[in-house]
């Protein structure tokens, strides 16, 4: 299957972690605006493994058995953590996470439980609905 | 009390026109979880978070952070003994200090400040390679940049594969990736570790 015959646009479940990008402080200091140009730590972003085919070659969440959406650059998502009943809605802004790294990974809370990391937030979105210092959170996903 | 109705007892708090002068204690102590709620959709997707705000603390008037944000924005920053703070662990009020680095979530008020529900100190979370272990620390390559990593007793805990924290770090190993979520130590490359994530 070639990363632009995907699924239909159905709500997903998997994990989240979070990233720092623009202007920042300490080792964020280095990172730029992400593959899109326009990401900020601030702001409700988010990276997606597949907003391209030189990002799908990176982050192959195929390789996990996941069949993600094509979505590129402003494409909006909203996003709820598994164990929260808040959603938010935040648009790409970068190429991540490296999905494959992580094949079979698994985060619960409370007895809700997702696979396979296959969203990054920024700071700013994770913060709405989780605790930066937990890392990483199953949430549910959907356009 | 819901969150909507902790948001608006949480800045009549501040600026004290609550009924109570105790401003967010009166809550009691919540989880960041709990404390950072909030409305769906109250901010514009992919827009700048209002209740948000990141940068480095330059100065401390009691429980008002002075920081300078990453962008060249300046944040007055409110703590209050209802604040959840975070500092490597579960922290208090009294730690955060001028130069460190910090993200906070809360509720913007009329004059600018941000009364803050929850508060990360020098927090980092960064997907790096070992390069090598030692005693107690672990060298780490992100992005090209070396990485030190403190191994600090009694906090720092390894995940393998989103399985229970154990503090038994030796199936680590060189070359391999992992997520390491810890605090920075100011103006050096040095890291202390709360939590290292390691794939199978």
């Amino acid at each position: 299957m070639s990363p632009d015959d995907v699924v239909p646009d159905a709500p997903a479940t998997g994990e989240t972690s979070w990233f720092c990008c623009g202007s920042a402080w300490g080792p964020c200091g280095a990172t730029g605006h992400g593959a899109c140009g326009t990401c900020n730590s601030g702001s409700r972003q988010c990276a997606w493994p597949n907003t391209s085919d030189a990002c799908f070659s990176i982050t192959r969440p195929d390789r996990c058995g996941e069949d993600l959406l094509r979505r590129t650059c402003g494409h909006t998502f909203f996003v709820r953590n598994l164990c929260r009943t808040t959603e938010i809605a935040v648009t790409i802004a970068d190429c991540g996470p490296q999905t494959d790294l992580w094949c079979g990974e698994q985060s619960c809370c409370s007895g809700s439980c997702a696979s396979n990391r296959i969203l990054d937030l920024t700071p700013s979105a994770f913060s709405a609905i989780g605790n930066l210092s937990s890392g990483i959170i199953p949430m549910a996903v959907h356009s | 009390m819901n969150s909507l109705d902790r948001r608006r007892f949480l800045t009549r708090a501040v600026l004290g026109t609550a009924t109570t002068v105790v401003t967010a204690s009166a809550l009691g102590a919540v989880s960041p979880e709990v404390a950072i709620a909030e409305p769906a959709f109250e901010v514009e997707p992919g827009g700048i978070d209002p209740n948000f705000a990141e940068g480095r603390i330059t100065g401390i008037k009691g429980a008002l952070l002075m920081v300078s944000g990453s962008d060249g924005v300046l944040h007055q920053i409110q703590l209050t003994s209802g604040t959840s703070v975070w500092k490597l662990r579960p922290a208090t009020i009294d730690a955060a200090a001028v130069g460190d680095g910090l993200y906070a979530r809360g509720v913007r008020l009329p004059d600018g400040t941000l009364a803050a529900d929850a508060v990360w100190l020098n927090i980092v979370n960064l997907q790096v390679n070992i390069t090598s272990i030692g005693k107690d620390v672990l060298h780490l390559d992100h992005n090209g940049n070396l990485i030190v990593g403190h191994v600090v007793a009694g906090t720092t805990a390894t995940v393998y594969n989103g399985t229970p924290a154990v503090t038994d770090l030796s199936l680590l190993q060189v070359g391999k990736h992992v997520q390491v979520l810890g605090a920075w130590r100011p103006d050096t490359n040095e890291v202390d570790l709360a939590t290292v994530f390691a794939a199978a």
